[in-house]
């Protein structure tokens, strides 16, 4: 077999999963593979009694975690929110893997989803030759979700279009989906559940109604806590992307690195990180995501145009578009922030003037 | 006998085992661990008037600010046990060293705190720290029963283990153990039969070792010891979450007292109150929202291995189902729900406070008794009595005394005097002792207040409100923390006017020095952030304002204006004209503003093509007749001078006004009167020859008639005058 490009969570970490349900001896609700106390420690990792070291998936607050699985297990869907690099897909994927043994009953949300990909569609051939029958029915991820008592996940739930949405409401608070056309309908096995995704900065794309939002319980996923856990995550990614990219330039210093997170998380705090100076934050997220954009970028400009060192000069560009995202309220902000701190720290003099010369 | 409950300060859990263990037990006395200098006190705890929470103040009579206070809740174990036993008819005394041996006396600060002993039985049992594994195991059980003799078990193991270790048991703790034990030694010797004692659990262990009592009496000799005065003062669930008598405060009065109040259903009930809440700030949360979050708690603390869910579970269950996971809501009811704004009130038996009898002695000293009939005084501030008047006045003021009433100063700025309208109203007893919860004198209850205050307070004017008041009331050391508050505020605040209003207090203080003992580098550096923030902010502020707001910001620009001319500071300068440029020469800014802006930069750089060319640009057909007209009013407000002395100005505002059509002629007239009226009169003279004379300054030259003889007579004064020689020619 070829290898590929990436594997399923459930196929990449099958080992741990193994172990786990080995070791695990306490309850476990309907259909899960694992009891709850062993899927945290598969998100959170841990050393399980036999002495098999299970690798942490989710670095952060262990809280959350727990909210998250003790949603699941009282049948109530749970919403991940998120700004866009909080890791809310990727601890979506293996709650999946651990809880159902399956994380592939994906509905990727986007602003052409169709009820069809909710609900079921049909195949059209067999419709006309046969007439609406079991056999015509495709069934959509949830259905089968429902069918099996797995967990379904949507992805982007706030992309999906408002009405669309809604066709969740019978299925999460009646656990059954009609099947009008054969007069029947599909009734959730125990173990079916939904784990949805939304970024909650694009408020406004396709705000949830009430009616579906009160079926959810909502974890919002933070931000790195500290700021070497947030350069850490920079580096790594700018890395991983620079040699997919192949960027004739040098890795970027981690100081260079550093400035970028404390300014991102400055702004995005509200404070300066010494805590003694308060600010005001922008209106866009300037999210980690963000962050590593605005180094890729900077190294992008310093390896094509540049001696192949990333300086102040080629950042400088990227990050005043990372932060005025309104031309007006941003732009305050951002001198705001530029003459009483920026301007102050000694270091920062060549960022300081790049940025100056950009406003200008 | 002798039985030891060993509690926790302020457990709910705690009170109410203790209160079935009491009712079981019958006791003929009762010993709870606190002050023995106020046992005085202890029988108006019964009083029908006296409502928690409450707390005992101990003072020294000639030093009010040595204080100590010893707050109780509803349910501290320690105040249940003393209703207890005063409704019952069981004599109940203090128990602990007296403060007349501790009050005021320096001791050597002990540095490390000792061994935390419920931190190592948490952390041995898997718990982030020792309050909420209490909280778990001895709080949350809601019977009695054995839990106190457990209780005494795991303390005597634990001290033994504290005991053997350097500094694990405090000298302090030794001290005051041994004065509960001659305590309840002398109980024994009045015959008592069964005594309970109620003390903190780390204590318990010890106190039932009476047999050593001459190793006690050696401790306790030689003590120094001096008077105090006690009382009851009214306390705040706010004060008891910050800080107790017994060390660390309790984070969350209001749960507390929904376990102490709620027999069953406890989640369910906290629930149902946290949707109520919700529910008046006007979020939509239905009952299945309770329901679920319910659920949730339960379920998570299933998970965590909990018996019941904790605050934790619930808090997290409420945001993740009834806020969607947002933390906004949470904050906005998290104060009421958690601290639960309560104030406690003492019966009128209670000996006065310090406060009253500090305020007492300022009126005797300042000879301003309190008169119930209205009259006014005159303050003169030079002289140093009533200066001390004034700010006695201020700073009742700011604790909510208004006995007197600044009335508007009369004349002009700058005058030293204050009339205030004096009115001595009974209600302020009650004021006074309320007052009390700041500080024992004035002057620190004052200060306590203002800081208090400006931590709530997020509102600019406000704060600088606070900064004045605190400067009129001479409280110098609360500028500091204010003056960082304001800071704080000014930098997330994005309301222009408010900055521009805050700035010319502080400016004032920066140049007269107004503040004494403060930091004046740190005004120096609230007052330059303040101006970065207003030239950067200003030009964006601007836009699109109707007449009313423009007329705002018309006098705010005024006010920095002559702020910075105080302050002269060649940086600020420089910014400031950089706004005003800014502003001058855009289009959406309305004319009033723009007007002003170019005249400011004119009166600094007369250069008459620059301002001719706005002058012009504003004045042209393009521009709304409303707005040109608002733009003459800002620009020549109240002096005409520019208008007579540069006749470029002149021509093009003699122009614009004779080319306007008659309607919009009729309609900017009364505005263009207004603009006039703010000239002086010999200004209004100057334009009208001007006016005759078509824009021609006509200087006199015609001959004048002099007396030779006379006139040398006046030369002879007026070279002396001007300290030439001799009366020369």
């Amino acid at each position: 077999m070829p290898a590929l490009l990436r594997e399923h969570a459930e196929q990449q970490f099958a080992e741990e999963l193994a172990e786990l349900v080995k070791t695990d001896k306490r309850q476990r609700p309907p259909n899960w593979k694992l009891s709850p106390w062993a899927v945290a420690t598969y998100l959170l990792g841990g050393k399980l009694e036999n002495g098999f070291t299970v690798s942490p998936k989710y670095i952060g607050s262990r809280r959350v975690i727990e909210i998250a699985i003790a949603t699941l297990a009282t049948d109530r869907a749970l919403l991940l929110l998120g700004v866009p690099g909080t890791a809310k897909t990727w601890v979506s994927e293996h709650l999946a893997a651990a809880i159902s043994g399956d994380s592939t009953l994906l509905i990727q949300g986007t602003a052409g989803t169709a009820e069809e990909s909710i609900r079921y569609g049909w195949n059209y051939a067999l419709l006309l030759a046969e007439g609406p029958s079991e056999r015509a029915i495709t069934p959509s991820p949830v259905m089968t979700a429902m069918r099996m008592g797995k967990l379904a996940r949507v992805e982007e739930l706030t992309r999906i279009p408002a009405d669309v949405q809604d066709t969740l409401i019978t299925i999460l608070s009646e656990k059954t989906l009609p099947i009008p056309e054969l007069d029947s309908e599909v009734q959730a096995v125990k173990g079916f559940n939904v784990i949805a995704t939304a970024n909650n900065r694009d408020k406004g794309v396709n705000e949830l109604s009430s009616a579906l939002r009160r079926r959810f319980n909502t974890v919002v996923l933070p931000l790195p806590a500290t700021l070497d856990e947030e350069v850490d995550i920079v580096r790594r990614r700018v890395e991983s992307l620079g040699r997919a990219l192949e960027l004739p330039a040098e890795p970027p210093a981690l100081e260079e690195i550093r400035r970028i997170v404390t300014i991102f998380r400055e702004l995005r705090g509200g404070v300066t990180g010494d805590g003694k100076t308060k600010l005001k934050p922008p209106s866009g997220t300037l999210s980690t995501a963000e962050a590593i954009s605005v180094v890729n970028s900077g190294l992008a400009l310093a390896a094509h145009f540049g001696d192949g060192k990333m300086r102040a000069h080629d950042m400088a560009a990227g990050l005043v578009g990372a932060v005025i995202k309104d031309p007006v309220q941003d732009r305050i902000v951002w001198q705001e922030y530029l003459e009483t701190v920026a301007k102050e720290r000694k270091d920062w003099k060549d960022l300081y003037r790049a940025c100056k010369d950009l406003n200008e | 006998m002798v039985t030891v409950f060993g509690i926790r300060h302020h457990g709910p859990g705690s009170a109410r085992s203790l209160r079935a263990e009491l009712e079981k037990l019958r006791p003929d006395l009762l010993l709870v661990e606190g002050p023995p200098d106020a046992d005085g006190m202890i029988s108006l705890a019964g009083l029908a008037e006296m409502v928690p929470p409450v707390a005992l103040l101990i003072t020294l009579p000639n030093r009010p600010q040595e204080a100590v206070y010893y707050p109780f809740a509803e349910f501290s174990p320690e105040w249940q046990a003393i209703l207890f036993g005063v409704r019952a008819g069981i004599p109940v005394r203090f128990m602990d060293l007296r403060q007349a041996h501790q009050l005021g006396v320096e001791t050597p600060e002990e540095k490390d705190e000792g061994l935390d002993p419920f931190a190592m039985v948490a952390e041995a049992a898997g718990y982030s720290d020792g309050e909420r594994w209490w909280e778990h195991f001895v709080e949350q059980r809601r019977e009695g029963g054995t839990v106190f003799k457990g209780i005494l078990e795991l303390m005597t193991a634990l001290r033994a283990e504290a005991e053997r270790l350097p500094g694990g048991v405090r000298e302090r703790d030794l001290l005051r153990e041994a004065a509960m034990r001659e305590i309840i030694r002398a109980g024994q010797a009045q015959g008592y039969q069964r005594i309970a004692v109620v003390c903190g659990a780390w204590h318990a262990p010890v106190l039932a070792e009476l047999e050593y009592f001459s190793d006690d009496a050696k401790l306790l000799k030689g003590l120094p010891k001096q008077d105090v005065a006690v009382t009851w003062v009214p306390w705040t669930y706010d004060r008891l979450a910050r800080y107790s008598g017994y060390g660390a405060g309790i984070a969350s009065p209001g749960w507390y007292e929904h376990l102490w109040r709620t027999d069953e259903q406890i989640v369910e009930q906290w629930m149902v109150k946290v949707a109520q809440m919700l529910r008046a700030e006007d979020l939509y949360i239905s009952p299945a929202h309770a329901i679920e979050a319910t659920r949730l708690a339960d379920t998570l603390a299933a998970l965590r291995g909990r018996p019941l869910p904790g605050l934790p579970e619930l808090l997290e269950a409420v945001q993740a189902v009834m806020c969607f996971g947002d933390d906004a809501p949470m904050r906005l009811i998290g104060e009421k729900l958690l601290v639960a704004q309560k104030m406690g009130r003492i019966p009128d038996a209670a000996p006065t406070v310090p406060l009253q009898r500090d305020l007492a002695a300022q009126q005797k000293r300042l000879r301003l008794e309190p008169s119930a009939s209205p009259e006014a005084i005159d303050l003169d501030l030079r002289k140093p009595l009533l200066l001390e008047r004034s700010q006695l006045l201020h700073r009742l003021g700011l604790l909510g005394i208004h006995w007197g009433r600044l009335r508007e100063a009369r004349g002009a700025k700058g005058t030293f005097h204050e009339i205030w309208q004096m009115e001595w109203k009974p209600e302020f007893a009650v004021v006074v002792i309320e007052a009390s919860l700041w500080g024992n004198t004035v002057l620190e209850a004052a200060a306590n207040k203002v800081q208090a205050e400006a931590t709530r307070a997020t509102e600019l004017p406000v704060l600088t409100r606070l900064v004045e008041g605190a400067l009129l009331a001479d409280l110098p050391e609360a500028i500091p923390g204010l003056l960082t508050r304001v800071q704080q505020a000014a930098a997330i605040s994005s309301d222009i006017p408010h900055l521009m209003e805050a700035l010319p207090p502080l400016a004032n203080v920066l140049r007269y020095g107004n503040v004494r003992n403060t930091d004046a580098s740190m005004v120096t550096q609230v007052v330059d952030e303040l101006v970065t923030r207003i030239c950067i902010g200003l030009p964006a502020a601007c836009q699109s304002l109707d007449d009313e707001a423009a007329g705002e910001v018309f006098e705010k620009i005024n006010q920095v204006q002559s702020a910075l001319a105080v302050i002269q500071n060649e940086a600020h300068e420089q910014a400031w004209t950089g706004a005003l440029s800014h502003l001058a020469d855009q289009e959406r800014v309305h004319g009033l503003v723009r007007g002003r802006a170019a005249r400011l930069i004119f009166d600094r750089s007369p250069e008459e093509a620059v301002a001719a060319l706005r002058m012009s640009q504003a004045l042209s057909p393009g521009t709304p007749t409303g707005q040109s007209a608002a733009w003459v009013e800002g620009f020549f407000h109240s002096s005409g001078q520019a208008l007579i002395h540069h006749p470029r100005l002149w021509q093009l505002l003699d122009t614009w006004l004779v080319e306007l059509p008659e309607e919009p002629f009729r309609a900017v007239l009364p505005l263009l009167r207004r603009v006039f009226s703010t000239f002086s009169a010999a200004e209004r003279r100057q334009i009208g020859e001007l006016a005759k004379n078509n824009g021609l300054m006509v200087v006199e030259t015609g001959e004048i008639d002099v007396d030779p003889v006379r006139a040398r007579k006046a030369l002879a004064l007026v070279a002396f005058i001007l300290g030439g020689g001799t009366g020369a020619e």
